[in-house]
């Protein structure tokens, strides 16, 4: 047990983290543009790079909009690439939130405290996001 | 300018165009938002808050890409990035609720003058490859603000200590702070503060600043996300781009001088500081 922690690096398992979340949320965008594709959403679509009033297609704005993009018939494959860019997004959170028990898994408290605080920092600034919005 | 364009031209443009923002930004411990934004605005015609949209994404994607190798590598330092992203994300989220409370313009002209500092002090280090062995900061032991890595360049480790941690946490909170009240990134100042005030390696301070920069855009990217400016068929291509930029990138760094990353820099910051001078003096470029 001790021999595991003395070899066990905080950095490997956050770096895994970042990479195999980063990977899986680019794997899911780019799954949902072949899908698009396969649609014909390449062929002659002309995209408009103003922002328009309303919401365009493509665009989503909730976790729900894309659930409900995903669970539709026919599913909306942009709803597929829109997952990826969600999982990449809480992506840093997650690897922070794993840091946390790591290190005090290592014997490191403080470090552990401190990974605490950055996660209660994130979620303040998602919560503040969410009331100004 | 064209606001419409095919959108097979445009995403296989907008791809490649990630691929060297990735690069850049993972060598040089910048999101890419300094070179996307500009670029997608300017040159493909796409509206700012998209471009704004789609940046925030790219950085978080580069974080990913690049900070997963650094961290492998030990060129960047979880401890320290921890320590100091706590000053960053609390500056920002005080700039947010002050931003429109005070002078922009003000700000902005500081802000210019602070970089051109900046600049100048990264001129005068330009030749210095590694920072002379530091005395013991009290804060850096305690807080274990130190490190090795083995690096490519000079086939040796390298072993490193914070110094002037309080003036580098003071820094990266006023890094937050502005970067929250101005809207911009912050990944330059983070770079010079862990290089100039707290005299780290440049390879260390840019990729620990690769992985700082990924948890700050996180704390915003909801509010991107939830405004609507977070454009699907616009920030695809860019985010696999920039993955694939950012490994490209971090290949190339770990066998870089310190002394070639810091005048790969200099330019950024003098740009920086230029275009903060000229925004707060209220003149308009094209």
């Amino acid at each position: 047990m001790t021999r595991l922690r003395a070899s066990f690096s905080v950095e490997h398992l956050v770096s895994r983290i970042l990479l195999f979340g980063g990977l899986l949320g680019i794997a899911l965008v780019l799954l949902g543009l072949v899908l698009y594709a396969a649609h014909g959403g390449f062929r002659h679509h002309v995209l408009d790079l103003r922002r328009p009033v309303g919401q365009p297609p493509g665009v989503f704005v909730s976790v729900r909009q894309v659930i409900d993009g995903l669970t539709g018939r026919p599913i909306d494959p942009l709803a597929v690439s829109a997952l990826g860019l969600v999982l990449l997004m809480m992506t840093p959170a997650v690897a922070v939130a794993s840091a946390l028990p790591a290190f005090w898994w290592t014997g490191d408290r403080r470090y552990a405290l401190i990974a605490l605080v950055v996660l209660a920092m994130l979620a303040l600034s998602a919560t503040l996001a969410g009331s100004l919005h | 300018m064209n606001a419409t364009m095919s959108l097979t031209v445009f995403s296989i443009a907008v791809l490649v165009t990630s691929i060297g923002a990735g690069a850049v930004g993972a060598i040089l411990g910048l999101g890419g938002g300094i070179l996307l934004i500009p670029i997608l605005t300017v040159f493909y015609g796409v509206d700012l808050h998209y471009a704004m949209g789609a940046s925030i994404i790219s950085v978080i994607a580069t974080s990913s890409g690049a900070a997963a190798a650094y961290l492998r590598s030990g060129l960047s330092n979880l401890r320290i990035g921890l320590f100091l992203v706590m000053a960053t994300i609390s500056g920002a989220l005080l700039g947010a609720l002050l931003a429109g409370v005070v002078p922009t313009r003000a700000l902005e002209l500081v802000l210019g003058l602070a970089l051109s500092y900046s600049a100048y002090t990264t001129v005068k280090q330009l030749r210095d490859e590694l920072p002379e062995s530091p005395p013991d900061d009290p804060l850096a032991l305690r807080f274990d603000l130190e490190g090795t890595y083995h690096d490519l360049r000079l086939q040796r480790d390298v072993i490193y200590r914070a110094q002037r941690v309080v003036q580098g946490f003071i820094a990266m909170f006023g890094a937050g702070l502005l970067s929250g009240m101005l809207g911009i990134g912050s990944g330059a100042f983070k770079v010079l503060a862990m290089d100039y005030l707290m005299r780290l390696p440049m390879k260390v301070s840019t990729a620990t600043s690769n992985f700082m920069i990924g948890l700050t855009a996180a704390a915003s990217a909801s509010i991107y996300w939830s405004r609507g400016d977070i454009h699907t068929l616009i920030a695809a291509p860019v985010a696999i781009g920039v993955l694939v930029g950012a490994y490209l990138g971090t290949t190339v760094m770990a066998r870089m001088r310190n002394t070639t990353v810091r005048k790969l820099f200099l330019p950024v910051v003098v740009y920086l500081a230029l275009s903060m001078i000229v925004r707060g003096l209220g003149l308009h470029l094209p």
